[in-house]
């Protein structure tokens, strides 16, 4: 009993350390250089990635349309805080430029609590007909919804609330987008990133938190329960439909709020970035660091953000034409995570950090099983 | 509290318009665009003549979904994976054709016998290329994972879309390509109740269905196609009466590759222009065909894929083409939803 | 039946069930009396298992009703029916296989549980309370069924057989229910342990006061325990009364002939 005590002590003792020197670590680069700008992005995918492992990791549902949420919260930057709706003149917790501006301007935690509960909502509203399919057909019906949502950002110029209040912008995107904005510090300004870093660390260490206690409670051994034997779960008491939902709203939430800190990050909401392969991005991540497993998420998100950001348009870039072969491996960067899935899937289904219990189910071909087909019944 | 909630025997009234509804509930829906469309012209115009048009258009491009659909429904039928990079076998398909055309030099100005001729051959060299590409996959990405968890294979599948995508964009570039316009696809052949038939539509039908027959033919009466049913209907018991399922299975992605090999070639000279990205959406919109028809069906897939094909093309024709992928998932999304044994598919699948 | 139906713990009426052509359970009338014992028997293939899934609502009855405890619970969802106190096992033991014995016994306390997404996120005082109290209670159900204390954290897979079935009692056990259904729970099982399993069902019914229906077929299991037997065969009820009078019923004999008839 002592031992796993000092065992936890140690591990907090680790985890402090490492956290402070997280904290400190954009001081040592320029706060406006490439490097604090791609840690940023890693953060800001480790929020989204920790949200989709609590639907795909946690209660085994596997959601190919998580992109849909990153868009509702984008959009909800979008709508509340820039200029976009400029007959409309709301200002609400906000200092600095935005005052001034036409336009609806809430405050940064205005917008990301909106952000939750438009995703929130739009998680139960695709979730609730759909959790009761089964798990193949629920990949595809969330991937549809994604779709139908990426095509709604693209088209919503057309969808008018009322003149002056188009849903999107079609194409052509919002932008600007109003900046951080908090109490009692400068605003936010694309010059200096190093507090966009930090509050891009706020959120990662809020998800981390809810995914751990998550886990360890009774609705986390609800999910695996569920995850591993959906018959003999329901038959114990457990609401199916409902717990997923839990899990589906939860992880809809922390993706809405990224997607909000992301249209102010990159001071756009592009409706052309809201595609499939930005759930497989992020799925990618889930998967190469290891389903269900938090601290693999975690470094799957980081790996595949410098993959992506740093290493194959800066390092690997030249590498095909240098040996004869004319293209760009930008081009290509969705094969590459394609690739990754086949590969981690075959040859590593557990992932970079295996979770405790997927490794045992893996090996043990435990929840392999026939266990759907016998819920099926007229 | 508890109590109260749980169902007692429901009012009959509800009862009955709930069977009603799981029954023709489907069929309503689908109908909804070509009837409001048909009262419309007809207050508009007089006449049926514009939905006549779509639906000779959908027709065309149904039977090419109809190809594509039915490779879903095979594989679905025999080892439950929806094939997620099925459409990008069509895709490839496509470009082998594309391709095909440049090196044994067909242009549009030949002559018709050496034109069929050549035809006729990149058919066989596309059907081919994708019934083998189709084979690989499931080899390469499929084959491991028949013990693993449910999902994973759906995971590699999508995986593998994505690397055949990039192998699109390597092998003919990122944008939309416009190819030689062999066949004078949009040539009017000749007009029947004042709806032109042209080339292509001609192709497109007159290509599919003996190749649906043909298929058909096959896996009714050969001993290769009763062992595919045999092992679609229970693996364990075909591999004790000596059927060698994997050999089956292999065949099952065979046949659903040549058959999306051909729909590609269609395509290609159909539309005249290709695209690495074509194959997502086609795949979704045949796999929406495969699901609409009652997944594991083949003459569901067929149905499912001209019924598709002709919302599609109103939905064109009326709403906007940018519109149409979300209209076709909407579909996708309530059949799944509401109906997912589709139009012919079984209401119970037998337990395990 | 002379009983009033509030003597009742449940009341089938004309339950059936078709697969396909395939008729599984045909028209079966069926009652349980509160705090007793009482079997369900019949050859492979009698429907016993399928009249057990429509009970917890795994499947919907073709045709009937059925009500527990004075509440029509046909067609039911099953996580409702077993919060309103129907607990089951299963033929083919079904349980969480990354879950260690206790893990998989808390499982089964979650519809007695309480905490929501926001306590848990938070670990409110009542949600830790609940926790502590949950795993306690899991340790004495499991107790209770005759598990060694040193084997609760071990993952329930790597159990005995005989264990596995004694977990999946304390998981059921573990929701506090009125209602519960045993199926062939000594499959698998040595001599020994069916007795301590007879004794164990004994003593819920008279310690905890609790309903048992028993899916069986071991006759000397049946026998023993059982007040009051029902006797299905191709899904429809063939006999049913005492023990005794069950054993002696020539439909009985002609149905199980050929598969240990001798042993009635
Ligand atoms: N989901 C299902 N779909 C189709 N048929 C089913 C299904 N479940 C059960 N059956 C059929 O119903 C009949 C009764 O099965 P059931 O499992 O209830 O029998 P049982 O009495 O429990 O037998 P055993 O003693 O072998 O457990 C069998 O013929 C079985 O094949
Ligand atoms: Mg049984």
């Amino acid at each position: 009993m002592s031992t796993a005590l000092q065992q936890r002590r140690t591990q907090v003792a680790i985890f402090i350390v490492v956290l402070a020197g997280i904290i400190v670590l954009p001081l040592f680069f320029n706060p406006a250089s490439g490097f604090v700008d791609d840690c940023t992005l890693a953060l800001a995918y480790i929020t989204m990635a920790l949200g989709l492992n609590i639907i795909v990791g946690f209660a085994g549902l596997l959601d190919l349309g998580y992109v849909a949420f990153y868009a509702i919260g984008a959009y909800t930057m979008g709508w509340l805080a820039s200029g976009f709706y400029a007959d409309a003149d709301i200002h609400i917790g906000v200092t600095g430029f935005a005052e001034n501006l036409p336009g609806i301007h809430l405050n940064f935690f205005l917008v990301l609590i909106a952000a939750m509960v438009f995703t929130t909502i739009a998680g139960i509203i695709i979730g609730l007909p759909t959790l009761r399919l089964r798990g193949d057909y629920i990949a595809i019906v969330t991937l549809a919804f994604g779709e139908i949502i990426g095509r709604v950002a693209i088209n919503g110029d057309e969808i008018k609330f009322s003149e002056g209040f188009p849903l999107t912008n079609g194409r052509q995107g919002i932008t600007p987008v109003d900046k951080i904005d908090l109490p009692f510090v400068d605003q936010f300004t694309s010059l200096n990133l190093r507090p966009w870093y930090w509050v891009a660390l706020g959120l990662v260490l809020v998800v981390l938190f809810v995914n751990f206690r998550l886990r360890d409670s009774r609705l986390g051994r609800a999910w695996i329960a569920l995850r591993e034997d959906e018959v003999a779960a329901i038959s114990m008491g457990i609401p199916a439909v409902k717990t997923k939902l839990f899990a589906y709203g939860t992880g809809a939430a922390f993706g809405g709020i990224s997607g909000a800190f992301l249209a102010s990050y990159l001071n756009t909401v592009n409706a052309d970035q809201f595609q499939f392969s930005f759930s497989i991005f992020v799925l990618a991540m889930v998967i190469l660091g290891g389903l269900g497993s938090i601290w693999g998420v975690v470094l799957g998100s980081v790996a595949l953000t410098f993959i992506n950001y740093r290493l194959i348009p800066d390092v690997l870039n030249d590498v095909p034409n240098k040996v004869g072969l004319d293209f760009d491996l930008t081009e290509l960067s969705f094969g590459i995570f394609g690739f990754l899935l086949v590969v981690m899937m075959v040859l590593r289904p557990e992932g970079l950090i295996p979770e405790r219990r997927r490794q045992m189910e893996l090996e043990e071909g435990i929840g392999a099983g026939d266990t759907e087909l016998e819920l099926v019944e007229p | 509290m508890e109590a109260a909630s749980l169902p007692a025997t429901r009012p009959k009234p509800l009862r009955v318009l709930q069977d009603w509804l799981s029954k023709y509930g489907l069929i309503v829906v689908l109908l909804a665009m070509p009837v409001y469309y048909g009262i419309q012209d007809l207050s508009d115009d007089g006449n049926l003549t514009r939905l006549g048009g779509n639906i000779v258009d959908g027709l065309s491009n149904g039977a090419i979904w109809a190809l594509v659909a039915i490779g879903y429904t095979l594989v679905y039928g025999i080892i439950e994976l929806i094939n997620f990079a099925h459409g990008e076998v069509f895709m490839i398909g496509s470009f082998t054709a594309a391709g095909f055309f440049g090196t044994v030099g067909l242009t549009a100005g030949m002559g018709v016998p050496g034109l069929a001729l050549g035809l006729l051959l990149t058919l066989v060299v596309c059907m081919v290329v994708s019934g083998m590409l189709n084979v690989m996959i499931e080899r390469v990405a499929y084959r491991p994972l028949r013990n693993a968890p449910v999902l994973a294979p759906l995971i590699t599948a999508v995986g593998f879309s994505f690397i055949l995508q990039n192998v699109g964009i390597l092998w003919r570039g990122g944008s939309q390509e416009g190819i030689p316009d062999l066949i004078n696809s949009q040539h009017e052949l000749f007009t029947i109740f004042g709806l032109d038939i042209t080339n292509g539509d001609v192709l497109s039908i007159g290509t599919t269905v003996p190749l649906v027959i043909l298929m058909v033919t096959f896996i009714n009466q050969s001993r290769l196609g009763k062992a595919m049913r045999a092992t679609a209907q229970d693996p364990e018991a075909a591999r004790l009466m000596g059927i060698n399922v994997d050999t089956t299975i292999s065949l099952t992605f065979l046949i659903g590759g040549m058959l999306a090999g051909a729909a590609g070639l269609i395509y290609a000279l159909y539309q005249t222009t290709i695209w690495y990205a074509q194959g997502f959406t086609a795949g979704l919109i045949a796999f929406t065909a495969a699901v609409m028809g009652g997944i594991g069906n083949i003459k569901g897939a067929v149905l499912g894929g001209v019924i598709i094909g002709i919302i599609q093309q109103i939905s064109d024709n009326r709403i906007g083409t940018e519109w149409t992928p979300a209209i076709v998932f909407a579909y996708l999304v309530l059949i799944m939803v509401f109906k997912p044994s589709g139009l012919l598919g079984e209401e119970t699948r037998e337990a395990g | 039946m002379t009983e009033t139906s509030q003597d009742m713990m449940l009341e089938a009426r004309g339950v059936s069930k078709v697969f396909g052509g395939l008729t599984a359970v045909g028209g079966v009338d069926f009652v349980i009396p509160r705090a007793s014992i009482v079997s369900l028997i019949g050859p492979n293939g009698a429907g016993k298992t399928t009249f057990f899934n429509m009970l917890t609502g795994l499947y919907k009855p073709t045709t009937g009703r059925i009500v527990f405890d004075d509440k029509p619970i046909t067609g039911g969802r099953p996580d409702k029916i077993m919060a309103l106190g129907v607990a089951r096992t299963f033929q083919n033991i079904r349980l969480f296989g990354t879950m260690s014995a206790r893990e998989n016994v808390m499982v089964g306390e979650h519809a007695r549980m309480k905490a929501g997404l926001f306590g848990s996120i938070l670990r409110l005082p009542h949600v830790r309370k609940e926790e502590r109290h949950v795993r306690d209670k899991a340790g004495e159900e499991l107790e209770y069924v005759g598990l060694r204390p040193g084997t609760f954290d071990q993952l329930a897979v790597n159990l005995s057989y005989g264990d596995q079935r004694r977990v999946e009692i304390a998981r059921a056990l573990a929701s506090d229910p009125k209602l519960l259904l045993l199926d062939e729970p000594t499959a698998g099982m040595n001599p020994q342990e069916s007795d301590e399993l007879t004794a164990l069902m004994r003593r819920l019914r008279d310690e905890r006061g609790l309903t048992i229906l028993l899916i069986e077929h071991d006759m000397k299991v049946v026998m023993g325990v059982s007040e009051h037997i029902t006797v299905l065969d191709h899904g429809e009820k063939i006999s049913e009364g005492l023990p005794d009078d069950v054993r002696a019923d020539p439909k009985v004999v002609e149905a199980y002939l050929g598969k240990g008839a001798g042993q009635l």
